[in-house]
């Protein structure tokens, strides 16, 4: 990791909202081309005007042709009467139609259910009735109606895929739901949407869309508990996240590490990055987080930890295993 | 062009206006603490909350009355100073004056009754309920003290300035009082 | 009409008035001035200060993300220059230029009044105001400056998530600032229905009165719940109430209706004054009376009315329910309509007269353009599911960049050339004028436009940093540079005015031709701006000649010159028939004295020093007691 952060190679798409993968995103990418449409039209009839008062500035009548009375009449033909039939349009189609696409899933429509649970700054997943916990990288079975219900343990949050479909605002004491549906295998980013403090930039989201029989093996796998270190250097790198601290904060399933403050470690090798998507997950960057997890991601809630360059590198050979 | 005397101008006076964009201001206050107590109400299943008593009405109630009894002096001390009626002026203020710091004295009680009862840090309820009504005597004590310093003007007689001061003070009581009647409904609502 | 001209018996009444109105001079005569045209000037200065500041945190925040990665600013200090960059550029810059600078200094001219209907209430709004300006500024100078955004969510801004003292100077500071606001926009009602001259009834007022009206309404009925929602925080964040945070009952929600039911009002109130600004420039420039004159004043006050139904369309990824959502994605949409006559009315107004395109009406130009493409962009959120997709992207920068800088300030920048010779009696220069437009202009586009892109590409607002990867580089950093070309072309306007303020071709009383009452007071106005009260017959007084004429021969005759002591006419509030002659009050030091110790209690507040603020609340109150000690003889 040099001076910044680099998003994962892995990454097949972007953020571009016209570049929809679901029916819903599909929608909105459909209302924005419209609206764009009528954008340039209206623009268009007041440049054309503006530069018509510039060209005639030297004649009285209107270009064609009448005076006062004439203008009042364009005045309340273009100012009132097209405005409320382009808008009553536009409000019928956008409101009342569209709306039903980008709504929160009907009950019984889908076919899973994700828990997001948003956290300065990470994201928290779980599968309801699996016992798979997981942070910041989603995976859904692809062509696959899911519901994604979201709240915050902290402040608001808002999630947002882009390429899959609207944000939704975490708040706190309510939970909001969206649909989650992906029409090609690949990784689509997301992002924290609402300002929620110091690293708002770095609460970053992948979620991975995979064939079905993909995601079950993943979803069987996260749902099982950690396997023990194996070898020397993984099993003392086991011992020191037991007994210096990590195990305050974060959660390791089979072992005596619970704690909740960050995300749940148990398969943290089964991750493409770290620390809510900003870094890849590999030895070189998760050294060099250990070490100081301060600077790729300054003011996280993880503390520097008081060890020496062999107990790091114990530790990422235990949590290297975690898969 | 010479000056119109007070008493024969057509148009309210500037100072009268003032007062009710002013008492405008303030009843938009009122109604956003209002909304809220609504919006924290309507979000927690029991309202007041467990172990915070029902409020209680009757005392309450009298109270308000007496206050909003106190618009008819109010607005009798600005009728005679504007009939130039110096003594009655005062005698009129007076008596607003005292039944309104009697209630004002009454509720500062009350007030620090329901403080023991509970805590404005102990729940939404709590901070909502002593906000909308720490607000309101908050306004009843500036209408004192307007009061007060009116009366101590008029010590020197009336004059143009003392008796649009009067007209305002007026308009401040009555909007004071028809709030009062809101706020009060609001915080005895849950015993209502 | 200069005094030369005048004749002996209408000269020696000038002077006379002269005598009268004069304040003290020198600095103790600033610090004690009643006068609206030095409290504007004031206000104009002190303003262009803070509009300095929140430039230079807009440069700061466009180097930070001028390319992915950015090291310039830390995380933290990058949050404060973000928040305080909006709460600069709104709170300490647009609302006091416009209500403070320009109403303020044109409002009584326009009327025919020789002041406000209470100059020493609208000293303490100025001093208010620059109180307030300084609280927040103390805040960044310790580096504790606010930094929760704009519209500071909570429950991000509870002590729990934010210990610093810096959201303390947000809402502290803000409560201050809306007492000053709420004091002129007070102020200004009473103005505008009380002190307008003989015949000037309500559909004969100049349209920038119309507009100033509209945004006093607007704000007497917005800072409330603003006020409330900063009370609350405050106790809460001070005193251990339970507001918003869920655990105890409250809700984070209740923040953001309070705050947009302030907040988008606010964006009407920054955007009428601009409006006001066009429909005083344009008809100059047309050469003709407005097209359309009634439906223009009425929209004026129709978008400040239909401003306070549109709140929730913020709020349209919160998860309300359907119904509502679909009410404010109506009620938003309906805004466009007094928008767009007022646009056409503009158009139409130049195209059916002979526009002579000077500088201020090619910033008017630039105004509308920049205006209808905000204003499109800003229909388009009321299209929910859009909205939902781009809310909380740099697409809703762009969009409110072009409103907020594009249609608030260019109008402003526009009525800066407009009146400049009114206010020093000097031109501007013409050619340096439009080439500032044109490279203000350019800097806009090139600054706002790509953030329409960006926001389209996914990139989302208040991040301090961002990847390399997703095809957001490029736009970025033409953002970067539009905003130093920006940057430059408003140092060439200051440049421009401040060079013309010393070397600028004297202009005489009304070098424009203009319409409205300032015009018919020499430049700059005397301290009582008319010699004698003007009457009125049309929207268009100062085009009126006969009337203007009748003025000049009731001078000398002595009618309604009020020359005998510090006075001004009221007049009844529909019709403006002539009732009563005002006697105003005069300098006072009181106003400085109470803003001074209102500042105390709000450090005070600040410092959690609560029984100390009491003591200055009551020493400011007692000073209110003090206010006219001597009483003006009326009122």
């Amino acid at each position: 990791m040099s001076g910044g952060s680099v998003r994962p190679a892995t990454l097949l798409a972007g953020q571009n909202v016209l570049h929809p993968h679901s029916p819903a995103e599909h929608s909105i990418t459909v209302l924005w081309w419209v609206m764009l449409g009528g954008a340039w039209i209206g623009l268009t009839l007041v440049a054309v005007l503006l530069v018509l008062g510039w060209v005639r500035r030297n004649r009285d009548a209107l270009p064609f042709g009448g005076g006062e009375r004439a203008a009042t009449r364009l005045v309340v033909g273009l100012g009132i009467v097209t405005p409320i039939l382009v808008l009553t349009g536009l409000f019928l189609w956008s409101d009342i139609f569209v709306i039903r696409s980008t709504a929160a899933p009907a009950r019984g429509s889908t076919a899973l259910t994700v828990q997001v649970t948003g956290h300065q700054w990470f994201w928290e997943i779980r599968y309801p009735g699996m016992k798979a916990v997981t942070a910041n990288e989603l995976h859904i079975p692809v062509d696959t109606r899911v519901n994604v219900v979201g709240t915050t343990a902290d402040v608001i949050h808002s999630l947002w895929v882009p390429e899959l479909n609207r944000k939704i605002d975490l708040i706190p004491g309510r939970t909001n739901s969206v649909l989650l549906y992906a029409d090609r295998v690949g990784t689509y980013p997301g992002q924290c949407a609402e300002f929620c403090g110091l690293q708002h930039a770095h609460m970053e989201l992948l979620v991975v869309a995979e064939p079905r029989a993909r995601f079950e093996q993943w979803l069987h796998g996260e749902s099982g508990s950690a396997r023990p270190g194996t070898g020397a250097e993984a099993q003392r790198g086991q011992q020191l996240f037991l007994t210096e601290g990590c195990a305050d904060c974060h959660q390791i399933r089979g072992t005596s590490a619970q704690g909740q403050v960050g995300p749940d470690l148990t398969h943290v090798a089964s991750r493409t990055t770290l620390a809510g998507a900003t870094i890849p997950n590999d030895r070189t960057d998760l050294t060099a987080w250990l070490r100081d997890p301060q600077r790729a991601k300054p003011g996280n809630k993880m503390p520097e930890l008081p060890l020496s360059s062999r107990d790091i590198a114990a530790l990422v050979s235990y949590l290297e295993e975690l898969k | 062009m010479n000056a119109v005397p007070y008493t024969h101008r057509v148009a309210k006076p500037n100072g009268w206006w003032g007062m009710i964009v002013f008492v405008a201001t303030e009843a938009t206050l009122f109604g956003t603490l209002i909304g809220s107590y609504y919006d924290l109400r309507f979000k927690t299943p029991e309202w007041p909350p467990p172990g915070v008593p029902d409020p209680k009405v009757l005392l309450p109630l009298i109270l308000l009355a007496v206050l909003v009894s106190t618009s008819v002096p109010v607005q009798l001390a600005s009728s005679f100073a504007r009939a130039r009626r110096v003594g009655a002026a005062r005698l009129a203020l007076l008596l607003a004056l005292a039944l309104q710091c009697g209630y004002l004295a009454l509720q500062i009680h009350l007030y620090v009754d329901d403080l023991h009862r509970f805590t404005p840090q102990g729940s939404a309820y709590g901070s909502i309920y002593f906000t909308l009504v720490g607000a309101h005597h908050a306004h009843v004590f500036v209408g004192i003290l307007l009061e007060a310093w009116l009366l101590l003007r008029l010590l020197g007689g009336v004059t143009t300035y003392r008796g649009v001061g009067l007209q305002a003070t007026a308009v401040y009581w009555h909007a004071v009082n028809v709030l009062a009647i809101a706020v009060t409904i609001v915080q005895l609502s849950p015993s209502l | 009409m200069t005094l030369e001209v005048l004749p002996p018996l209408a000269r020696r009444r000038a002077q006379r008035l002269g005598l009268i109105w004069e304040e003290r001079p020198g600095l103790l005569g600033w610090l004690t001035t009643v006068d609206h045209k030095r409290i504007g000037l004031l206000y104009f200065f002190t303003t262009l200060v803070f509009f300095g500041a929140g430039g230079i945190e807009a440069l700061l925040i466009r180097t930070q993300l001028a390319g992915p990665n950015g090291t310039v600013l830390s995380p933290e200090a990058f949050n404060q220059a973000m928040t305080m960059h909006g709460v600069t550029m709104i709170f300490l810059f647009v609302i006091p230029m416009t209500v403070g600078a320009f109403g303020n200094y044109l409002l009584p001219l326009m009327l025919g009044a020789r002041d406000l209907a209470f100059p020493r209430l609208n000293a303490l709004s100025y001093w208010l105001f620059l109180g307030s300006g300084l609280f927040l500024y103390v805040g960044v100078l310790l580096g504790k400056a606010p930094d929760c955004g704009w519209f500071c969510y909570a429950p991000l801004n509870t002590k729990e998530y934010d210990p610093g003292l810096n959201a303390d100077f947000y809402a502290l500071g803000l409560i201050f600032n809306g007492l000053s606001t709420t004091a002129g926009a007070l102020n200004f009602i009473v103005t505008i229905f009380k002190l307008r001259a003989p015949g000037m009834s309500f559909n004969r007022m100049p349209l920038f009165v119309f507009a100033m009206l509209a945004v006093s309404l607007s704000l007497i009925f917005a800072l409330p719940p603003l006020t409330t929602n900063l009370v609350f925080l405050e106790l809460q964040r001070n005193v251990g109430f339970h507001f918003f945070d869920v655990a105890h009952g409250g809700d984070a929600l209740l923040w953001q209706h309070l705050f947009w039911l302030f907040g988008h009002p606010e964006v009407y109130i920054i955007i009428l004054p601009a409006m006001g600004i066009a429909t005083s420039i344009i008809p100059t420039f047309a050469r003709r009376k407005m097209v359309a004159f009634p439906l223009v004043a009425l929209a004026e006050l129709l978008v400040a009315f239909i401003g306070f139904g549109v709140w929730g369309h913020h709020m349209f990824a919160t998860g309300l329910p359907v119904g509502a959502l679909i009410f404010f994605a109506a009620a938003s949409m309906m805004v466009v309509i007094p928008s767009a006559i007022q646009i056409f009315a503009w158009l139409f107004t130049v195209n059916l007269g002979r526009p002579d395109f000077r500088a201020p009406l090619l910033f008017i130009g630039g105004f509308i353009a920049l205006f209808v493409i905000g204003g499109l962009s800003g229909i388009m959120f009321a299209a929910i599911p859009f909205d939902q997709a781009t809310t909380d992207t740099y697409f809703v920068v762009a969009h409110f960049h072009f409103i907020i800088f594009g249609a608030a300030v260019f109008p402003i920048l526009g009525g800066m050339y407009y009146w400049f010779p009114k206010v020093t009696g000097r031109m501007y220069h013409e050619r340096w004028a439009q080439l500032s437009f044109w490279v203000t202009f350019l800097g806009t586009l090139l600054t706002f436009f790509p953030m329409h892109v960006v926001g389209l590409l996914g990139m989302t607002r208040r991040v301090y940093t961002y990847h390399h990867g997703f095809g957001w580089d490029a736009y970025n950093l033409s953002e970067t540079v539009g905003a130093f070309v920006l940057a430059a072309g408003l140092i060439l306007i200051f440049a421009n005015l401040l060079w013309s303020r010393f070397r600028g071709v004297p202009s005489g009383p009304d070098p424009f031709y203009g319409g409205t009452l300032e015009w018919a007071t020499t430049s700059p106005p005397p301290p009582y701006n008319f010699p004698v009260i003007p009457t009125v017959s049309s929207p268009y007084p100062n085009w009126d000649r006969a009337d203007r004429e009748e003025d000049l021969r009731r001078l000398e005759q002595g009618v309604l010159a009020l020359e005998h002591d510090h006075e001004t006419l009221a007049t009844t509030v529909r019709d403006g028939y002539a009732d009563v002659v005002l006697h105003m009050p005069s300098e006072s030091h009181w106003p400085i004295v109470v803003a001074l110790s209102l500042t105390v209690v709000f450090v005070m507040l600040l410092t959690t020093h609560f029984v100390v603020a009491g003591i200055f609340v009551g020493l400011a109150g007692l000073v209110l007691g003090a206010w006219h000690v001597r009483e003006p003889a009326a009122e």
